[in-house]
């Protein structure tokens, strides 16, 4: 073969890849045209696809999973719902925390629905006027490396973040997004306005850092570089499965309690399968998917009384969860993210 | 009148959010503080530009030039960070200081970290681009040089020769800068592309965002026309130069070792290091199973997106290239608009794209919402890039020719297909293939556009990375680098038995 023989060959090949994927959608369902259901998900791929698998075998009905990520490097799929909102293709939104799920009610995005399995589940984490269910709960911890905090000396709220022992030591993802934003959005509804913004200014001026993910967190924490930081309790379970020399404590037991963060099942409106939409929140609300999250890498804590919690994770009735109205927490959020928490992430970046 | 139309469509995408910015009332005022994060971003570009042409330039020549051991490996290798999305160099660079301490850490937080991760696909591109511009010389000019004044003025023309393209690719990479969130992120700088980050996806404020993009777009405007101007002139001088023959490349004695082992620390700083950071939980064992479940679930996608944007890339680009003609007035303008259209972040066009499919007829989804439109938001991003080498390559196309078939009565197809699509050729390869490399690495515009259940592999390591475990978050990175790395050794063995 001449080398322009090979080079148009390649072109040729290259050319009939292109043709054949580019404007093909996917292959149909086996057994009808609408035999799927979009799912849009904020959970980590790793935890989500399993179940949404786990559902395929159980229904027939096929997943097409569009997961996203809380790390920040990139415009995410909440705006992209907001984009598709007039028409579209998205039928169920399986949000991570429930700040997500409150701006999509409050743009519109979503629709009320009362799926059977929510009768079980505590009405706390759920939305009064059914927008989204809330299931299987992370929390928000404090992660620290053992070499460096002794035994004995360990924060015991995130307020001792600003203890002059941890001066340099301590960090935590940027508050404007995921999971920590929720958190922060919360210590000002327990703290009230003037408390919250004098512990954000205290951890700046102690030498607190931002860092840009719960994940950066989770390890530059266990490489020793931070002492403390502020995560969720399936970043603490990825590092101790990996045995670095973490330990976790879930804060404020003795005062306004531990944030707690559930799972949000999001049914969006005319969503275009949204029947196998249904189905698919009536599944995520099972007990078994509740088992499957906490026996997973995500170790994630079962909000229905009964289900069986493996040792590796903490029972949600052995903490003392914050009580924060979490239908409220969005429109908090709001203020906070176009007021003190943008300011301050601004003031406090390089 | 025609290369206006096709800059106007490639913006088309982007009018929704830039009329929510203009429209009064829809946005949130733009802060003042916005000027800092600015001016940080601007900074970081300047930064990544004039470095990346300081070690680009000489290392694109010394490709072209000389033989020296291991020089193919070399150049693939060098590529490599072209196809890797910078978040996953950071996130090397970071872990790795983290490992190595406090005052390393403290040494890479800020502009360090950013300009260093930037400079990783900076110098790919200048190198590439100098490659390319140093293939332009004849060999009898290169003897020539050589007989004057041995190699030092061989080296010295050959350097100056094409120094405007490489100083355009030098801007172009370092406006690509400006677009980019991540290691502003990860290494706590602020810049425009995290405010523009924050107000999409913190804020929801897409206006603001919108108002955010535009400012950013002006400031690179205002910078580059001054650039453009005085680089105008040098360009089209340089691209009317007809090549007659070919270099033949020589080994430069002992220097051989010296560009070699220049080479290999080049490779270090780029890519080895970071890449350490990366690969460091490999010691807790691999997880290839998983890793390679993940490569067969979207290898397909990442290769069709690849191509599909650069064929778009450079379709459009010839097409601007041919209504631009050989005015250099034109051409001026042309890649004025280039160099700002390249500083607005891809979500911009990308969010755009979703809206017109929302609002559009279902019976257009086959299309709008398939990955034809992945290609499309990816090649339109890509486009300033692949307009500024088809400008060149249409420049050397000698208007003599043109008025030659004119006179011999040629018909315009005839002559097109057999003079100037050969001609353009080498060129549109070069594009195909650079606009395919650095699509392959994007992650913003597929997140937004990709259908349910086809995304690409750098998505799917993205979508993994925040949680899973380490190992396997590493072992996926391996497998991508691999088959990286692979395909570029095809793609280079291709071109060298094409070009030899």
């Amino acid at each position: 073969m001449t080398a322009n023989t090979a080079v148009r060959t390649t072109l040729w090949m290259l050319g009939a890849v292109l043709l054949s994927g580019c404007g093909a959608r996917d292959k149909p369902a086996p057994e009808s045209a609408n035999n799927e259901v979009v799912v849009y998900t904020s959970v980590d791929d790793v935890f989500a696809r399993p179940i949404a698998e786990n559902f395929e075998k159980d229904t027939g009905i096929r997943v097409r999973l569009v997961p996203d990520t809380e790390e920040t490097k990139s415009t995410g799929l909440l705006n992209r719902l907001i984009a598709e909102k007039e028409r579209p293709q998205c039928d169920v939104f399986w949000s991570g925390d429930p700040i997500r799920a409150a701006i999509l009610k409050a743009k519109g995005i979503s629709t009320p629905y009362q799926s059977p399995e929510a009768a079980e589940l505590p009405k706390l984490y759920s939305d009064p006027d059914g927008h989204w269910t809330g299931f299987s709960c992370r929390a928000r911890v404090i992660i620290y490396n053992r070499d460096l905090v002794p035994r004995g000396q360990e924060p015991k709220s995130v307020l001792d973040l600003l203890d002059p022992r941890f001066k340099g030591k301590a960090c935590l993802a940027n508050p404007l997004f995921g999971t920590t934003s929720m958190h922060a959005a919360a210590l000002f509804v327990k703290l009230g306005g003037d408390k919250a913004t004098e512990f954000f200014d205290g951890f700046a001026a102690n030498g607190g850092k931002i860092l840009s993910s719960n994940g950066e967190v989770r390890r530059r924490v266990a490489a020793g570089e931070f002492a403390v930081g502020l995560t969720d309790t399936d970043d603490y379970n990825v590092a101790q499965l990996e045995g670095k020399p973490v330990g976790v404590v879930y804060p404020d037991a003795d005062g306004m309690g531990t944030v707690v963060v559930p799972n949000c099942a999001v049914l969006i409106a005319n969503g275009p399968n949204s029947d196998n939409g249904k189905r698919f929140i009536d599944y995520l609300l099972t007990p078994a998917v509740e088992e499957a999250l906490a026996a997973s890498e995500a170790a994630q804590m079962p909000v229905r009384k009964g289900v069986a919690v493996p040792p590796h994770v903490v029972a949600l009735d052995q903490l003392k969860p914050m009580q924060v109205d979490y239908s409220a927490l969005g429109g908090r959020l709001d203020e906070l993210t176009k007021g003190f928490l943008k300011e301050w992430v601004d003031r406090n970046s390089r | 009148m025609a290369a206006g139309l096709i800059l106007g469509l490639v913006t088309v995408p982007a009018w929704p959010l830039v009329w929510r910015a203009i429209v009064p009332g829809e946005a949130t005022p733009l802060a003042g503080s916005f000027a800092i994060a600015l001016r940080n971003s601007l900074e970081i570009a300047a930064f990544v530009g004039v470095i990346a042409f300081v070690i680009g330039r000489p290392a694109g020549v010394a490709l072209a030039l000389y033989k020296f051991p291991g020089r193919s490996l070399a150049f693939a290798i060098v590529m490599l960070p072209l196809l890797v999305p910078t978040f996953l160099w950071a996130i090397g660079w970071s872990a790795l200081a983290a490992q190595a301490g406090p005052a390393a850490t403290a040494w890479i937080t800020g502009r360090t970290g950013c300009v260093l991760v930037f400079l990783g696909s900076a110098i790919p591109l200048v190198v590439l681009v100098s490659y390319a511009a140093t293939l332009a010389l004849s060999g009898t000019q290169i003897e020539a040089a050589r007989l004057a004044g041995g190699e030092r003025a061989v080296v010295y023309y050959a350097c100056r020769y094409g120094a405007t393209a490489a100083c355009f690719a030098a801007a172009l990479a370092g406006l690509l800068t400006l677009s980019d969130p991540g290691p502003g992120q990860i290494f706590g700088r602020r810049t425009a592309a995290s405010d523009v980050l924050t107000s999409f996806s913190s804020q929801y404020d897409f206006g603001l965002a919108g108002r955010q993009c535009a400012l950013l777009a002006l400031a690179v405007l205002l910078l580059a026309i001054p650039l453009v101007l005085l680089a105008a002139t040098r360009l089209s001088s340089q691209i009317l130069v007809r090549q007659v023959r070919s270099i033949v490349r020589i080994s430069p004695g002992p220097m051989a070792i010296g560009i070699s082992l220049t080479f290999a620390a080049l490779i270090l700083v780029t890519m080895a290091v970071p890449l350490a950071g990366l690969l460091l939980p490999l010691q807790n064992g691999l997880d290839m199973t998983r890793a390679w479940r993940e490569v067969a679930r979207t290898g397909v996608n990442t290769l069709v997106y690849a191509i599909g944007a650069g064929f778009v890339s450079t379709g459009l680009s010839l097409l601007t290239a041919i209504s631009v003609g050989h005015s250099d007035r034109l051409r001026t303008a042309v890649l004025g608009s280039c160099l700002a259209l390249f500083a607005l972040p891809p979500s911009m066009t990308a969010l755009g794209m979703v809206y017109a499919a929302t609002s559009g007829p279902s019976w257009l989804d086959w299309l709008t919402r398939s990955r034809a439109v992945v290609c499309l938001g990816l090649g339109l991003h890509y486009f300033p890039l692949a307009t500024v080498i088809a400008l060149r390559s249409w420049g050397t196309l000698p208007a003599t020719w043109t008025h030659a078939a004119a006179i011999h009565g040629v018909p315009f197809s005839k002559y097109f297909f057999k003079v100037v699509v050969p001609h353009l050729l080498p060129a549109m390869g070069v594009t195909l293939l650079l606009v395919g490399l650095l699509a392959t690495a994007d992650v913003g515009t597929v997140l937004l556009l990709h259908p349910p259940g086809r995304t690409s592999l750098p998505l799917a390591i993205f979508t993994v990375m925040a949680n899973a475990p380490e190992s396997l978050v590493a072992s996926l990175c391996v497998s991508y680098l691999l088959l990286a790395l692979g395909l570029l050794v095809v793609l280079w063995s291709l071109a060298g038995r094409h070009t030899t």
